[in-house]
């Protein structure tokens, strides 16, 4: 009895109210609910990753006005057929047959051509525009540097990234969805190819100029070739110059002896110093000052002149004409 | 780093594709208008869409511009951009002159840039123009013309009283207060 008093003067009182309203008839969230939730991500878990929709299978798609956008946006004018047929892979080709046929077409018509054709066209002139350039614009950087850097900005992975920046990755017609590296870059270079055709080699140029040489800004250019031995080459390249016979001078060392050793060492020519590097033992600087010696014969400094990305395509195409320059291409 | 901030994204300023240094490109790829004709709070949208719209795709040629009505549902803009990333602003209630600042906004932006927080304003991925700090960095010029053993930079830099010195001294200063103690009693 006494319990019931006490609780009647609870359910009275204003602050008691609030608390049992709160604590016990509002609950927020049912019971039903972390269980639920729990046995839907179980299941989840069960049926594995599932697959990243389309951007092309929503509602709001027109694939005709993104073709479209695409040229404006780079500020080219392709033709459109031209640039339809940059994006087809050939995977998707074969996969839309095999689709006919297992529904029971037996001769399949489809009216696509895929993107082959465009991509040779891009990769050739792709091939001879970066290979001029570098050729201009780093005269003394030996052949093998030039092809390292070459590699480097035709290789997939770089193609693929400023593929996937100008927006391709929604447009490419081909069989896996996110595109493959190698799709994404094949379709750049047909899109190069195709805009060669539609408005002509010198605004391929300039896209290739301004799109694809401007990976190299900011960027050390020895980087992208490895030199073996370049106290041998440094010799090498003495006895090409007629220079006399280029030799390793310590200049100074602090710490010998201890952990934070450091040694500077420089490489002299008939008393004419070449370079200079640091190490922490002798022969590490002796190898870094080979480096820093070439890279002054190369004018490849790490403090040089930033590469001319403006560079008049003009140049390019008289270089190309020139016998010389043709005979690098084959990299 | 504030509280209310932990869930916000962060990172460095960032430029796609060297934008800027051959060519500009525009980073806005599309959007998508979403928004119902016959609720109010759609209103704003709708004069928008009947008003600037065509405006707004005419002079943004490289911008897809969808338009979306669905029945019932709060009114939205979506912007995706060329590095793939995806700005979704609800417009539900939003004027006419609202709408069309947002969307101009969006295609000067290459992401959800206003909701980021920036670790740092600067950015550079070349740290040193100068080359790396040496030992031999900066050092002082004439220290090369020394011939060595040098006596003067030989020299002890800290001389410290000995204790065979200390002992003379006191000795001295003794014998002389004796002297002088002598010399009292003698007058």
């Amino acid at each position: 009895m006494s319990l019931l008093r006490i609780a009647s003067k609870l359910v009275s009182s204003p602050i008691a109210c609030g608390f049992i309203n709160k604590s016990i008839q509002n609950r927020e969230i049912h019971r039903y609910v972390m269980p639920t939730l729990r046995e839907i991500r179980r299941r989840r878990k069960i049926l594995g990753p599932r697959p990243i929709p389309r951007r092309s299978e929503f509602i709001d798609w027109n694939y005709e006005a993104e073709i479209y956008a695409f040229g404006v946006r780079l500020h080219e004018t392709f033709a459109p057929a031209l640039l339809q047929q940059a994006f087809v892979d050939r995977s998707y080709i074969v996969q839309e047959e095999m689709k006919q046929r297992s529904v029971g077409i037996e001769t399949p018509v489809l009216q696509l051509t895929d993107n082959s054709m465009l991509v040779q066209k891009g990769d050739t002139l792709l091939t001879e525009f970066i290979v001029t350039y570098l050729n201009i614009s780093l005269p003394n950087f030996p052949r093998d540097g030039i092809k390292g850097i070459y590699k480097h900005l035709v290789s997939d992975e770089v193609l693929a990234d400023i593929s996937f920046h100008l927006g391709t990755k929604d447009l490419i017609l081909s069989a896996n969805y996110p595109p493959r590296k190698e799709t994404l870059a094949k379709s750049l270079k047909a899109v190069i190819g195709a805009l060669a055709e539609s408005s002509g080699e010198m605004r391929a140029y300039e896209f290739i100029r301004d799109l694809i040489v401007t990976r190299l800004n900011q960027k050390d250019v020895n980087n992208y070739w490895k030199v073996d031995n370049p106290v041998e080459l440094l010799q090498e390249i003495c006895k090409e110059k007629k220079l006399g016979e280029p030799e390793p001078r310590l200049i100074a060392e602090v710490g010998k002896n201890t952990l934070l050793a450091a040694y500077h060492v420089g490489f002299y020519s008939n008393k004419k110093m070449l370079g200079s590097g640091f190490g922490e033992d002798i022969t590490v600087a002796t190898e870094q000052a080979a480096l820093d010696s070439l890279r002054n014969f190369f004018n490849t400094n790490l403090n040089m002149k930033p590469l001319n990305f403006k560079m008049p395509v003009e140049i390019v195409m008289k270089a190309l004409k020139k016998p010389s320059v043709a005979s690098v291409e084959k990299m | 780093m504030a509280n209310n901030s932990l869930f916000l994204k962060s990172g460095f300023i960032k430029v796609p594709l060297q934008n800027g240094v051959g060519r500009f490109i525009g980073q806005l790829q599309r959007v998508t208008i979403k928004f119902c004709k016959s609720h109010g709070n759609s209103r704003g949208v709708r004069e928008f869409i009947e008003n600037d719209l065509v405006d707004f795709a005419k002079q943004n040629p490289g911008v897809v511009v969808y338009v979306k009505p669905r029945r019932h549902r709060g009114p939205s803009i979506v912007g995706e951009y060329l590095n793939g990333e995806r700005n979704w602003k609800p417009a539900g209630n939003l004027s006419r002159e609202e709408i069309f600042k947002w969307i101009n906004l969006m295609t000067v932006q290459n992401g959800e840039t206003e909701a980021f927080r920036y670790r740092k304003h600067i950015r550079t991925k070349m740290p040193s123009i100068q080359g790396v700090w040496t030992p031999f960095t900066h050092r002082n010029l004439p220290n090369n013309l020394i011939t060595y053993p040098n006596e003067e930079l030989g020299e002890v830099l800290h001389k410290e009283q000995t204790a065979t010195e200390r002992l003379l001294e006191i000795a001295m200063q003794q014998n002389l207060e004796s002297d002088t103690s002598k010399e009292q009693q003698k007058d």
